[in-house]
């Protein structure tokens, strides 16, 4: 009897412990959230392996919220502002060069007669990392961001930026 | 047992409280403390001094008994210029009525290019250049365009947010002409606006809900 007590226990214990960090996870992602529609999200890039002394083309995904529009890297007025990823390595690791993909060139209701070229949907931009032959194995955590300026069919927001974070491991 | 079950129960509890404090916070970063939220209709607006392109001073209450057009733009934002000639044709058939039509660029940009983009697109009216202190007064202004049309006496008649139709503009743009009432106190108004569920109609500042799309980094609006 005493041991089906203790067993039971155990049990309950494991429960709760399991039901906690649901509901503390649950709790996390709510604040994250609260009120807010993203404009932009990222998928996580997750663990970039290069050898030292090699290049390693890293893409990253990111999706538009289905309501909004941003400007491409290269829209049509100098007064626009363009979407471009910041990356800021630590100094093992360079970033040789960061592809974008072209934009689409799109009229909006609030302004039929007139193209401006944006992303809209999911986008990827490729960045190109080097590592050099001399760079010891480990890893190397790379940080940065996205800015972007975003829109509906009416109105627009001001810049925001996104952050970008992911780890580089250098093998020998 | 009886002593898990109340450890759990306390557990739920805090994290409940967890997410309410958690919404509130995020409200209280995105936002500060609002002063003019919900439905603004017959609120003073709050007075401010800003300089204009050419370097005057311009103060919100030395219009008063004229009717006011305040509009918040940006040169990156397509659909505010949209707007701009409608604002210059106002401001010539209605100026002598007593229109004024104020620009408030919220750009983080030098002022001679705002000032090029302005006289590109022939803007025959004050541009002020935004603070933050200003957006902050009125509403925390984000999303662009937004109006706020500005009776004789100093109260808001109405606001608009996002490009309308310029029969909307002009309907409003009469509203503050012929509007006579006496200002309301903002505390006064807050107290009714925090009673009544629905906002302003035209008001589409509310935020947005949460996306369904899985969500790894974000950027808030």
């Amino acid at each position: 009897m005493a041991s089906d007590d203790a067993a039971g226990c155990r049990t309950m214990k494991y429960i709760l412990t399991r039901a906690m960090g649901v509901l503390l996870l649950a709790g996390f992602v709510s604040a994250q959230n609260a009120g807010d529609k993203p404009f932009v999200i990222m998928a996580p890039v997750g663990n970039v392996k290069v050898r030292a002394g090699a290049t390693k083309d890293v893409p990253m995904d990111f999706r538009i919220g289905s309501e909004f529009h941003i400007n491409s890297h290269t829209p049509k007025s100098p007064l626009l502002i363009p979407t471009a990823l910041k990356l800021n390595p630590p100094p093992q690791v360079t970033v040789a060069d960061v592809k974008y993909p072209a934009g689409e060139d799109q009229s909006f209701p609030f302004s039929p007669d007139e193209k401006l070229n944006v992303y809209s949907g999911d986008f990827s931009i490729d960045a190109l990392l080097k590592v050099p032959a001399n760079t010891p194995a480990g890893a190397y955590p790379v940080k940065g961001e996205l800015r972007f300026q975003a829109c509906d069919r009416s109105a627009c927001y001001p810049p925001h930026s996104l952050p970008v974070q992911f780890q580089v491991t250098v093998l020998k | 047992m009886k002593r898990n079950a109340l450890v759990f129960i306390a557990l739920v509890v805090a994290i409940l409280a967890m997410l309410a404090s958690g919404k509130y916070l995020d409200r209280a970063r995105r936002h500060g403390p609002l002063k003019l939220v919900g439905d603004v209709q017959g609120v003073a607006a709050p007075d401010f001094t800003l300089t204009s392109l050419d370097g005057r001073k311009v103060k919100l209450s030395d219009f008063r008994g004229k009717a006011v057009l305040l509009n918040f733009w940006a040169t990156w934002c397509p659909p505010c210029k949209v707007e701009m000639p409608w604002f210059e044709d106002l401001q010539r058939q209605y100026g002598n009525a007593g229109l004024v039509v104020l620009g408030v660029a919220m750009d983080d940009t030098e002022p001679a290019k705002i000032a090029k983009y302005a006289n590109e697109l022939g803007v025959n009216y004050p541009v002020l250049l935004g603070t933050n202190q200003v957006s902050d007064d009125y509403g925390d202004v984000q999303y662009l365009p937004t109006t706020f049309y500005i009776g004789r006496d100093g109260t808001i008649v109405d606001k608009m947010t996002g490009l309308l139709d310029r029969k909307d503009v002009e309907e409003a743009v009469k509203k503050a002409l012929s509007s006579s009432a006496r200002p309301v106190d903002v505390r006064q108004k807050e107290a009714r606006v925090d009673r009544k569920s629905s906002a302003s109609k035209r008001d589409q500042t509310a935020p947005p809900s949460p996306d369904a799309m899985s969500t790894v980094v974000l950027a808030h609006p």
